[in-house]
């Protein structure tokens, strides 16, 4: 018979803090689940980073040390680095929004992919600066409305957004890149089993791994937690498909 | 190694990081301190260390940030404009309490400047350059002797309060050659396996984090910190005196400019004036308490450095007495020559001593 329990690697006695119906609570359980069914707790290092992903080592039993904003594979970069100089090889594995990733820290980012870094990086995107209460982002839609778009993204004043899943692909050291989203069981699953990848691959050796989950902002799109899905299932996976673009074992 | 050998100032901070157990150095290239990373680029590859080249400095002492988080002896270097750029993660370091070894080789500012050799960096060493209540400790050598010696310091000090160390050289110290000898590391080993992270093997998951939201909690970390702070200040100052014990005038002078000092003490002497140099080798805790003992037999102070009179105000912080301070010091770019100074002191002494001399 099987039992659906809370995963080893998230603390005991502890419940997550995040806005009901926020995606950051079932991707964390998610990547816990990866390291129990790994069994790489006892040697795994993650990498917190600045935004509503910081809480990190709040729910996870994992060492951790928290970045600051945007530098979290730059960080992941120095633990993994550090242990294999002592011919330890650790799991490291950043935990980052779309602001710490993909704008803020796109340097130290696109950097550690093109080393072929053997680091794991997890890049929730919301499509906003969810902690400070949903402004523009690097990764917020065309026409999106946030509290510093208010009549939504446009060229003229914002830009274009970032598809990050696809310009990681494009390193040269990424061993593997995929965007999944969690607005149903079967995306759940599918979630899972990316991450899991990304963690194997890491294991292997490969180089960079990267995994981007779309995820819902309930607070600050404004929604309420099933319409984000909606949202999320019939708009933004129309501007960010959900896909694997890189993986090094499968063409 | 243990032989006398001529050593540029740059390869001799590398040379004895090495020799001090370095296992992790990333950096960015800036004259005038790019043979650190060279010489380490080799040697550290082939001992099967880490070595990155980063793509920015910030990523530089962020990798250093992650590396020091799992008890490695970490080095990163660069210079004045760049490590300006490392100001976040240095007071992310010391909030954390992280050991990090971070190599100014300080060339001319503001701004981007150029690579002459300056002093200009002492108020961003030694006040904090990043935000918050934080201190770095500071060393600065005045030849590559101390270039050797006070490297291996810096990652004994590092480990043994967990606080980054700012070994703080300048490009006429980086560039020149003289004898040195690199010895054996005399420092012991310091315990970190009750904090570093190296995963949760047998023990609860460890926390490495800056950010509190408990008001109490980080209210307490920082009152820590200030007590950490204050053991450094009472164990750690480290100072050179020449000729003080009968002087009438002192000069107060770091670095190189202490080392050149030197022979302006020397020059007066020879005319028979009672002249001493006070030269802080920690400027970081800065020997304020020998200075005030100073000061209540000295008639006068003379502050020399190479910018417009940054350590200045910590000479002048420390006299209580009646005593007097006088700064000779230059824009950064256009190194103070003995003649100059010579010329400077001159005229301070007409003033203050007319009728006297």
């Amino acid at each position: 018979m099987q039992v659906y329990a809370k995963p080893k690697s998230i603390k005991e006695n502890s419940s997550f803090t995040f806005c009901s119906g926020c995606d950051h609570g079932l991707a964390l359980k998610l990547v816990a689940s990866v390291i129990d069914e790994l069994d790489i707790q006892q040697d795994t290092i993650a990498v917190a980073s600045s935004g509503c992903s910081v809480f990190l080592y709040n729910f996870l039993e994992v060492d951790c040390i928290e970045s600051p904003h945007g530098r979290a594979c730059a960080v992941a970069t120095g633990v993994k680095r550090a242990h294999k100089a002592r011919n330890n090889d650790k799991i490291v594995f950043t935990y980052q929004g779309d602001g710490d990733f993909a704008s803020i820290g796109l340097g130290e980012s696109i950097h550690s992919a093109l080393r072929g870094e053997n680091i794991t990086a997890i890049c929730i995107n919301n499509t906003n600066y969810g902690m400070t209460g949903g402004q523009l982002g690097p990764t917020t839609a065309m026409g999106q409305i946030t509290t510093t778009s208010p009549t939504g993204r446009n060229r003229e004043y914002h830009g274009f957004p970032i598809k990050t899943a696809e310009h990681i692909a494009l390193c040269e050291g990424t061993a593997f890149s995929a965007r999944v989203a969690l607005y149903d069981i079967k995306n759940i699953y599918n979630a899972k089993n990316m991450i899991k990848k990304a963690f194997e691959y890491q294991k292997k050796g490969l180089g960079f791994s990267f995994v981007e989950i779309l995820s819902s902002c309930p607070t600050n799109w404004k929604l309420s937690p099933s319409d984000s899905h909606k949202k999320i299932k019939e708009e933004l996976t129309k501007v960010y498909p959900l896909k694997v673009f890189k993986d090094v074992l499968n063409g | 190694m243990s032989e006398k050998e001529l050593l540029k100032g740059n390869i001799a901070i590398a040379a004895s990081a090495l020799n001090s157990g370095c296992e992790c150095y990333f950096g960015y290239p800036i004259t005038p301190q790019t043979e650190i990373g060279e010489y380490l680029s080799y040697e550290m590859q082939k001992r099967n260390l880490a070595y990155v080249c980063a793509e920015s400095e910030i990523a530089a002492i962020n990798m250093a940030l992650g590396a020091a988080s799992t008890g490695a002896k970490v080095m990163t270097s660069s210079s004045s404009c760049a490590v300006s750029l490392m100001q976040e993660a240095i007071s992310y370091a010391c909030c954390d309490e992280l050991p990090i070894v971070i190599v100014n080789v300080m060339r001319a500012g503001p701004g981007q400047g150029y690579i002459y050799p300056s002093q200009g960096d002492y108020n961003q060493s030694t006040k904090g350059g990043g935000n918050g209540d934080y201190q770095v400790i500071v060393l600065s050598p005045s030849s590559v002797q101390e270039c050797v010696d006070l490297t291996s310091r810096a990652f004994y000090l590092a480990q043994k309060y967990r606080n980054p160390v700012i070994l703080l050289a300048d490009g006429m110290l980086g560039q020149m050659a003289e004898p040195a000898i690199i010895d054996c590391n005399k420092y012991e080993e310091i315990d970190n396996s009750s904090w570093r992270l190296d995963g949760a093997k047998n023990r609860p998951a460890r926390e490495i984090h800056s950010l509190e939201p408990s008001q109490l909690k980080l209210n307490q970390h920082i009152l820590n910190l200030k007590k950490k702070y204050d053991l450094i200040e009472n164990s750690e100052v480290d100072y050179e005196e020449y000729m003080t014990d009968d002087a009438d005038i002192i000069i107060t002078a770091f670095g190189t400019m202490g080392r050149c000092a030197k022979e302006v003490v020397n020059h007066y002497r020879m005319q028979g004036v009672k002249m001493g140099l006070f030269r802080p080798i920690t400027l970081y805790p800065f020997p304020l308490i020998r200075l005030r003992e100073l000061s209540y037999r000295v008639k006068t102070f003379i502050d020399i450095e190479m910018n417009l009179g940054q350590m200045l105000k910590d000479v002048q912080l420390a006299i209580l007495s009646n005593a007097s301070v006088a700064f000779v010091g230059k824009p950064v770019g256009d190194w103070l020559k003995k003649e100059e100074m010579i010329e400077a002191i001159d005229n301070i002494i007409k003033e203050q001593y007319a009728g006297i001399r």
